[in-house]
């Protein structure tokens, strides 16, 4: 069985789209609603990589990632958070809590190939 | 699996979200103060922003930065919630779903909008307008590696990964891989830094790695490579010919974006709906409730023959399916029923606008909101709510000053409930304002030629007249033709959910107009009756208790057509006649008494047979002329047994109760 | 739509599915039909129009029963061994819906040569002309082609229809 990218996003729209470029590519997904719905989600299923918003009802982003990098099934899955702003301390909190890579909303398809490639592989 | 287009979930989620965001704006007009909602409205329109950033809607996502930073010391609580800071935000939100909706239109609006709340949020302040929020293709350039082209050149690569770089997801080799994408690269490993065996830490890499590398990219590129790894790693970039002074990496440069916006919102969930959901196509719910039905039904047959059979195991699965094709039809049913308050919740703007726009002090009062109706009737529900309440805002509610003339409070209330009755929900618009005038509607109705100006009509008759079509021809706006306006479109849509629509009215003491609905569920439990050789359905829901005919009513046409129920006279209709069934009349008849709302109704039938599960099909078209019956079934043995439209009988009951009344008292005068 | 058989067009046959109705053949195009039953329980619609007065489960689909020969003012014996249900679709006022007829018995599919159908006669024919497409012939026998379409739009196959009840 594949492993998937699971896509965290409050978002529907942008799930889907997220979701879609993925499946696109040849990657399995998995989506989740909120960190809450994110970390039942990630710690339940074989996980390749995690694309994951920041600003999330129930479970922000943050404290998502914090969450599942204190689970020992996180080791060696890269986290790719999504953030509307350039904000440093936003990004900063989110490295700090184990993230791997960031995307800056707007971005387009192929960027978002572009980087999942990078740290998840082909 | 049917795929919808990320951008109509866009439109969707941005419908969703506005509305979430008008709740909360509204809610702050009352609670002004509750931190919880600011949150809540910020969430939304943060969400809009991002996603409508995504899909291209630039002038959303522009306004709404515009927005969330005038709206900033809100958030701060440096301003206070204000009416007229509602009445801003509420226009913003408009404005947001006007971009949506039609792009490119509006834009020019929006700067009205902007000033009017910087005016408000900073009256004493500069309103330190913001960096103008750029949809930038500025991402990350390692997202999008240039292809800009450079003078052939080597480089050196050193690094070593932080010690928590794999735990984190940091992979070498697709770094590795990343570069050899550059150009030709060696790629040499010392081992020197791996401690002995008994000390390794299988999730840190130990290895310092080499790569020379040859391209004709800039040394950009290179850096990319480790954009996202920098943190803590050991990272040195050197030309081969002629050495390039390494620059600390720096972070921002890779996603230096035009966008600064506030600070992070570590937002929990306040305000929002809690649980998770899915968006289901309702035509596939539709497809799910048909298989479900198929099932119920085959499993009839099977219980059928189990019970003919003398097979215990046969018997012991039957009973397993019966409970599993009970539940999952309760199940299935459970999904397509959404509770009526989702519905409710717009009207608060209706009725906030309303009470602006015409002067009035309204109280809007919801009761009943955990009502649930399937989700297709309450869609087709909103168009003639949001009717009736704007016209007992409109037209019924008197202006203040004649209000407390009358001696009633200055503020009017509307107010709108559901409750359940039996198999019927009742939606309710109650306002205390001036009621019909039933003068007015008589001569309106004569003047339009409904009625005959000699014609004597109870008040409940006159009040029906607003229904008829012609009735809203009036030309002349007034207080009463308003009522008028569309009620027959009203009327049509309740009528074509097999629905009714009652009216009550006191002069002085408001308006009462109630919806009865169907809950129209696809699966019901039915009565199974027999009326000479037909078998028939009766939903069960709407029976209230079967008993005998007495035997002095049962050879018919005796004049006595009711029935003493514990003490109330209940009218009854013998289905053999209304069936003209050409069998011979049955000794020890049953009646099934039935309600629809508050009436009852006898129903007399040669035999009870007993209770089944009823997958209801609608008939065809050419049976659409066709009374007394709501659809159809089939039975365990597969035939099919019509199903009684109860509502239509007990007003055919009562209508021929008090025909025979009339005709009593006309024999008694 | 599922009755266009164009009568007097050159070289179009018409494949139809042929059925006796008391002593008249009839054809129904055979692109329409969609399946034959043998006689299954129908119920009866009380206070319908006696035409489709019946319901029948068609595999746990409700379709409506209707009997021809009630239009074209045939005798109505009760079905016996060779009694059919010819289901059909139809397009009744844009919506293609599912309908059954009765058949006295089915015949087979056959080719009506197109050169062979022709308009029915306004005058002198026994049934409504607005009921009947066109009249083929096979051999020495005439072939009512019905105008499925007409007989079944809503509102219009009822109370005008002279009853003979044999």
């Amino acid at each position: 069985m594949s492993k998937s990218v699971l896509v965290v996003d409050d978002s529907a729209s942008i799930r889907q789209m997220v979701s879609l470029t993925l499946s696109g590519a040849g990657y399995a997904t998995l989506e989740a609603i909120d960190g809450e719905d994110g970390y039942a989600k990630a710690t339940a299923n074989p996980i390749r990589a995690v694309v994951t918003d920041l600003n999330m009802p129930r479970m922000n982003g943050i404290e998502f990632i914090r969450k599942f990098r204190a689970h020992p099934s996180s080791t060696g899955v890269p986290i790719i958070f999504l953030t509307t702003e350039s904000d440093e301390d936003m990004k900063r909190q989110a490295k700090e809590a184990g993230a791997t890579a960031w995307m800056v909303k707007p971005f387009k398809q192929d960027q978002l190939l572009a980087v999942i490639k990078k740290v998840a592989g082909p | 699996m049917t795929v919808m287009d990320p951008r109509d979930v866009f439109h969707q989620e941005a419908r969703e979200l506005l509305d979430q965001l008008e709740e909360a704006l509204l809610d702050l007009g009352t609670s002004s103060d509750d931190r919880d909602l600011v949150d809540c409205a910020f969430r939304a329109l943060h969400t809009i922003k991002g996603s409508g950033a995504m899909f291209g809607f630039d002038e959303v996502a522009g306004f709404v930065h515009e927005f969330e930073t005038a709206f900033d010391r809100v958030r701060k609580g440096s301003v206070a919630v204000s009416p007229p800071l509602v009445q801003v935000a509420l226009a913003a939100k408009d404005h947001i779903a006007r971009l949506i909706a039609e792009p490119g239109l509006h834009a020019a609006d929006g700067e009205t909008i902007l000033k009017k709340l910087r005016a408000i949020v900073s009256s004493d302040e500069d309103s330190g307008r913001s960096d103008s929020f750029a949809p930038a293709d500025a991402q990350a350039s390692a997202a999008e590696p240039s292809r800009v082209q450079s003078p052939l050149q080597t480089w050196r690569v050193k690094f070593r990964l932080a010690e928590n770089a794999l735990v984190l997801g940091a992979n070498p080799v697709l770094l590795l891989n990343e570069l050899r994408e550059l150009g030709p690269c060696e790629v040499s490993v010392a081992v020197d830094a791996v401690p002995p065996l008994e000390s390794i830490d299988s999730e840190v890499c130990y290895l310092d790695w080499e790569v020379v590398v040859s391209t004709d990219r800039p040394r950009q590129a290179i850096d990319d490579v480790f954009i996202f790894i920098a943190d803590g790693m050991e990272l040195s970039i050197e030309t081969l010919a002629g050495t390039v002074a390494e620059s600390p990496r720096d972070d921002k440069a890779a996603t230096t974006k035009a966008v600064d916006v506030d600070k992070p919102r570590d937002s929990t969930g306040a305000g929002a709906k809690g649980g998770t959901s899915v968006r289901v196509a309702a035509e596939r719910l539709d497809e799910l409730m048909d298989r479900v039905g198929e099932l119920v039904i085959a499993q009839a047959r099977l219980s059928q023959l189990a019970v003919a059979s003398d097979d215990g195991n046969l018997k012991n699965v039957a009973e397993e399916m019966e409970r599993l094709a009970s539940s999952l039809r309760d199940t299935t049913m459970g999904i397509r029923m959404v509770p009526i308050g989702s519905l409710f919740g717009r009207f608060r703007r209706l009725v906030h606008d309303l009470s602006h726009d015409l002067d009035k002090e309204v109280d809007f009062v919801t009761a009943g909101e955990d009502t649930e109706l399937d989700k297709t009737v309450i869609e087709r529900l909103a168009d003639p709510l949001v009717h009736l309440i704007r016209n007992s805002i409109d037209h019924g509610l008197e202006v203040p000053s004649r209000r407390i003339a009358a001696g009633k409070a200055a503020r009017g209330q509307v107010r709108l409930s559901a409750v359940h009755t039996g198999s019927e929900v009742a939606i309710s618009i109650v306002d205390d304002g001036a009621g019909l005038d039933a003068d007015r509607i008589r001569a309106k109705a004569e003047e339009a030629g409904l009625i005959a100006p000699d014609a004597k009509l109870a008040d409940h008759d006159l009040f029906q007249m607003v229904f008829h079509p012609g009735f809203s021809t009036a030309k002349e706006i007034t207080a009463l033709s308003g009522r008028g306006v569309g009620m027959d479109v009203v009327k049509r849509t309740i009528e074509g959910l097999r629905g009714r629509i009652d009216l009550g009215s006191r002069p002085s003491g408001g308006t009462t107009v109630t919806l009865r609905l169907p809950l129209t569920l696809a699966i019901i439990e039915g009565m199974l009756v027999r009326v000479g050789q037909g078998r028939y359905s009766i939903p069960l829901s709407a029976v209230e208790e079967c008993v005998e005919l007495p035997r002095d009513a049962e050879a018919g046409n005796s004049g006595r057509n009711f029935l003493n129920i514990r003490g109330h006279l209940v009218p009854f209709l013998r289905l053999r006649e209304l069936f003209k069934t050409r069998t011979a009349i049955e000794p020890h008849q049953k009646v099934v008494i039935v309600s629809a709302g508050e009436s009852r109704v006898g129903l007399v039938v040669d035999q009870v047979i007993g209770n089944s599960q009823t997958v209801i099909k609608s008939l065809s078209k050419l049976h659409a002329d066709v009374e007394n019956f709501s659809g159809a079934t089939i039975l365990g043995d597969g035939t099919v047994a019509l199903i009684l439209d109860v509502a239509h009988l007990v007003s055919f009951g009562q209508e021929f109760e008090s025909r025979l009344r009339d005709e009593r008292i006309g024999r008694a005068a | 739509m599922r009755t266009g058989i164009h009568p007097g067009h050159a070289g179009r046959a018409m494949t139809a599915l042929t059925l006796r109705l008391q002593d008249e053949v009839f054809a129904i195009d055979a692109e329409s039909v969609r399946e034959i039953l043998d006689v299954v329980p129908i119920t009866e619609v009380p206070n319908a129009n006696a035409f489709v007065g019946g319901l029948i489960n068609v595999r746990g689909r409700i379709v409506p029963l209707a009997d021809l020969r009630l239009l074209f003012g045939m005798d109505r014996p009760p079905p016996d061994v060779n009694t059919r249900i010819v289901v059909i679709e139809i397009d009744l006022d844009g919506e293609p819906t599912i309908v059954a007829v009765l058949a006295d018995r089915v015949h087979d599919v056959s080719e009506i040569e197109a050169a062979t159908i022709e308009q029915a006669p306004k005058i002198g024919m026994r049934w409504r002309p607005k009921y009947v497409h066109g009249i083929g012939k096979r051999g020495d026998e005439f072939i009512i082609i019905p105008e499925m379409g007409r007989i079944f739009a809503t509102g219009d196959a009822g109370p005008s229809v002279s009853q003979k009840r044999g």
